[in-house]
């Protein structure tokens, strides 16, 4: 599969998570795309022999059971493929509700989309049975008011207390025109390399405010709608960026949750 | 809701089953739909294939991957798979009162026509049971007047008599074309509108088929069997089936999980059975004879199959595969074919004594560096008695080859426990390993680091061993003990199998029909997954026994006489019960039988009871 001499590269993917796919973990879902290159006989390059040394860089973890239409996968490629070409032939070696949105093809110095993305947006779809549109946006509105809202997250080894608010950059009700009764949420998270809010804390918090009992609430459907990187007030898509690692902005820092 | 689990008719759980998966360790377990996944659009005679372990461990198997494809090739007939639901989603399951359903469909278990479980081994009783209640059905055969056929198969079959009541037929032998013939049996029965009844009358008379409801056992006072009665106009005596494996299908489509299963790789087949005659080995005893597939056909299934998963590893599996007539000559091709694609070669169950150094080049070229090797005992006198006469300067050969090849890691596997075996020859473990070590020192390399396996040796039915007594608990643990003090060496990992573990599995290894309460009380207890450390709870077994008035001892520390009527006895594996007395004499005084491959026949009946041979079709490759 390796041709010595070929200009290193990268290939960028936007990928959707949806129908059985949402119940795959992120190390399913990783493995998965691994298999899918090989499959489609993309020219991947291998720090070893063992799939699992494949060269790839993943956007951040999704939770299980979220759908989504953004995922971002870079392999590193030891020959060029055309990305329409890379494209296709992804199309044919995936398994139902992964799907390749579009390629694009990256110097091998780019940024690594692991370590660009910062921001996630999210579509939350409540049922009908969670309560009216005003008993949400009320909560919404006294969520936003807060200069902090404080959140037990409980993880295996430790328990610790996080500001959701600082996380929370946008937080509306949605219209959702003929697609259901319920209310639709969208919200602006952060997610990725400076720290990970996730929808469903900020739903649990919303449902708290609109006095709506876990089981139902539990119901909603989340979705992710688009992964970026923040530049400034700008939220910028993965596939426009990655040029060079002086592209890349504001780099890796510290966890704040 | 909406629900994008396939789910394609109205008896579908798929809508139900959406919310359990968000409460449930790893989901995708119970989702289907992954790369190869057969895609089921109509009815017909429908088949549900069960493992009776947890999706990663099921998956992997390979008889029902063959089962799966032999019944999806057949013209109106369907068959889809399911698994142990891991104690979660089986706790989600009760409480939602969602039955047992399979992977691709959706569909209640208890809605299909044939409902065939594999019985790998005995740890795996209870989860059996499990299954069969979880799909709403009676446990017991003699209970179920409806539902679908609770059909068994698999290298359990040697000896099913504890769970043998709760299936209503069971096939021996290899699967293939005793599935096609249920299948048809099945189709014809729904065409004509037979009852239960008569479609299990039918099947019964199928070759292969034994139907333990057709047997009565007898008891002596003293507990021994004294007979095992076949029911008048019951069919002949179940015989095994053998199959030509060139001229059945192997599965094109295997199924690549989304997790990492036990056994993540592709898996080609090299041959069935295995005439070695080491005389602890069930499956060596059970599979006979060797039937190879032709290297051609290894070698463009390994081409093929890479093309349909994916898989970064292929392995050419068998009992025994470096005996493969070819296996220099396939192995150098599907070396090649690897290079080709980024994967790499292993070969499971390496014997020592047929280890090349160009073999140990193939294999797993810049691979993760181990390997596995099993000497099962430390002196030459206890591998004679079990009749696997390697000799040291052969498996210090083979350890040398492959560390010169890059390997870092060895793994040796042990049995302690074996008939005649003294503390010398446990103590001689520490001492074998040493003296490996010390062989690679003398080469100039670096050794490697030992993985040290050592299990407790099963007696085993249809094995020449099935006369002796299993060693008690105490002097297993006295031996363990002896291991830990001898074995002490930073480059040495020591590990070995739970001795209560082993215990229960003596017990069922070679119990009869009285020990089915015994399995079911248990279950009925609690237990599942009694092969996972986590889960398995001895108490609960000794308990049990207990309050069934059931001795252990009867079963595991009792040398049967020469004239015992074994609970096994009725059903045929073409083995000759003399054969194996012989052996097991032989055994006794260390003396050794040859493989007929390589010496004349040793009798051990198969062939002429069968009307069969060994099928050695060492054709070259290409040709």
């Amino acid at each position: 599969m390796a041709e010595s001499g070929a200009q290193p590269l990268r290939l960028r993917v936007q990928f959707t998570k949806e129908g059985n796919a949402r119940y795959l973990s992120h190390s399913e879902y990783s493995r998965t795309l691994m298999i899918a290159a090989r499959r489609a006989g993309l020219p991947v390059e291998y720090a070893g022999m063992k799939m699992s040394r494949m060269k790839v860089s993943l956007s951040p973890p999704l939770p299980i059971g979220i759908t989504s239409e953004s995922e971002f996968v870079d392999y590193n490629l030891v020959a060029y493929m055309p990305a329409a070409e890379a494209q296709q032939r992804l199309e044919q070696a995936l398994t139902e509700g992964i799907r390749p949105v579009q390629c694009r093809l990256l110097g091998a110095d780019a940024r690594p989309v692991g370590k660009l993305i910062d921001t996630a947006t999210f579509r939350v779809d409540l049922p009908a049975e969670a309560g009216s549109e005003g008993d949400w946006s009320g909560a919404v509105e006294r969520f936003l008011e807060k200069n902090s809202v404080p959140y037990e997250r409980v993880q295996p080894r430790r328990t610790r207390v996080v500001d959701l608010r600082q996380g929370v950059h946008t937080l509306i009700i949605e219209d959702r025109a003929a697609e259901g009764d319920g209310v639709r949420l969208g919200m602006t998270l952060d997610d990725g390399i400076a720290g990970t809010i996730k929808p469903w804390e900020v739903v649990e918090v919303l449902a708290g405010l609109a006095e709506v009992d876990r089981d139902v609430w539990e119901r909603a459907r989340v979705h992710r709608t688009g992964l970026f990187a923040r530049r400034g007030e700008k939220l910028v898509s993965p596939m426009e960026l990655g040029r060079t690692k002086s592209a890349a902005g504001r780099g890796a820092r510290g966890g704040k949750y | 809701m909406n629900c994008d689990l396939n789910d394609i008719s109205s008896g579908g759980l798929a809508e139900r089953l959406a919310p359990l998966l968000l409460r449930v360790e790893r989901p995708s377990r119970y989702t289907g739909g992954e790369w190869n996944a057969p895609l089921i659009t109509e009815g017909g005679t429908t088949v549900v294939l069960a493992y009776p372990d947890v999706y990663e461990i099921g998956t992997s198997n390979l008889g029902l991957s063959i089962l799966r494809e032999v019944v999806n090739g057949m013209d109106g007939a369907s068959a889809e798979r399911t698994y142990s639901p891991w104690v979660d989603m089986e706790s989600e399951m009760r409480e939602a009162g969602m039955p047992l359903f399979s992977l691709e469909t959706h569909r209640p278990v208890g809605d299909f026509d044939i409902f065939g479980i594999t019985i790998p081994h005995e740890l795996t009783y209870t989860n059996i049971l499990n299954l069969i209640d979880l799909a709403g059905l009676p446990l017991l055969a003699s209970d179920r007047d409806s539902g679908p056929l609770v059909v068994g198969g698999g290298c359990g079959t040697a000896n099913p008599e504890p769970i043998a009541e709760y299936f209503d037929l069971l096939f021996l032998g290899d699967g293939e074309e005793a599935i096609v013939s249920l299948v048809e049996t099945v189709a014809r029965g729904k065409a004509e509108g037979w009852s239960r009844a008569r479609t299990l009358d039918e099947a019964s008379m199928l070759p292969g088929a034994y139907r333990p409801g057709d047997y009565q056992v007898s008891y002596e006072a003293d507990g021994r069997l004294s007979g095992v009665a076949r029911r008048d106009g019951a069919a002949g005596r179940p015989t095994k089936n053998l199959v030509d494996l060139d001229r059945w299908l192997y599965p094109r489509r295997p199924i690549v999980p989304f997790c990492e299963a036990v056994h993540d790789r592709l898996n080609v087949e090299l041959f069935r059975g295995c005439t070695r005659g080491c005389r602890f080995c069930q499956a060596g005893m059970t599979y006979r004879p060797v039937r190879e597939r032709t290297a051609g056909e290894v070698v463009k299934l390994v081409e093929e199959l890479a093309d349909a998963t994916g898989h970064d590893e292929v392995s050419l599996c068998s009992l025994s595969s470096t005996d493969y007539s070819r296996i220099a000559d396939v192995a150098s091709q599907v070396a090649e074919i690897c290079r080709h694609r980024q994967m790499i070669m292993s070969l499971p169950s390496l014997r020592m004594d047929s280890m090349s150094a160009e073999l140990a080049a193939r294999l797993d070229r810049g691979g993760r560096g181990g390997l596995t090797f099993a000497p099962e005992a430390a002196t030459e006198r206890l591998r004679n008695v079990i009749n696997k006469p390697i000799s040291e300067s052969e498996m210090a050969e083979a350890i040398v080859c492959s560390v010169r090849e890059g390997r870092r890691r060895i793994k040796l596997y042990f049995m302690i426990g074996l008939p005649t075996e003294t503390d010398q020859d446990v103590e001689e473990i520490a001492g074998l390993v040493y003296r490996l070590r010390d062989a690679v020192r003398a080469e100039k390399l670096t050794p490697p680091s030992f993985n040290v396996s050592v299990s407790t040796f099963i007696p085993k039915a249809h094995t020449p061993f099935q006369w002796c007594a299993q060693a008690d608990i105490e002097t297993i643990r006295r031996k363990q003990q002896i291991l830990k003090s001898s074995l002490r060496a930073r480059s040495v990992n020591l590990s070995w199998h739970d001795s209560e573990m082993s215990t229960v599995e003596g017990m069922l290894a070679r119990g009869d029909r009285r020990l089915g309460r015994l399995v079911e009380q248990v279950w009925s207890s609690g237990a599942r997954f009694d092969s996972w450390t986590e889960h398995f709870d001895f108490d609960r077994w000794m308990d049990a026994a207990r309050g069934l008035g059931i001795d252990p001892g009867f079963y595991l520390e009792r040398e049967r006489a020469s004239d015992e009527v074994f609970p096994w006895d009725h059903l045929d594996f073409g083995l000759d019960k003399g054969f194996l007395r012989d052996e097991f004499e032989r055994a006794l005084e260390a003396g050794l039988t040859a493989d007929c491959r390589q010496a004349e026949c040793a009798g051990c009946g198969v062939c002429e009871r069968l009307g069969t041979e060994p099928v050695l079709k060492g054709v070259a490759a290409d040709g």
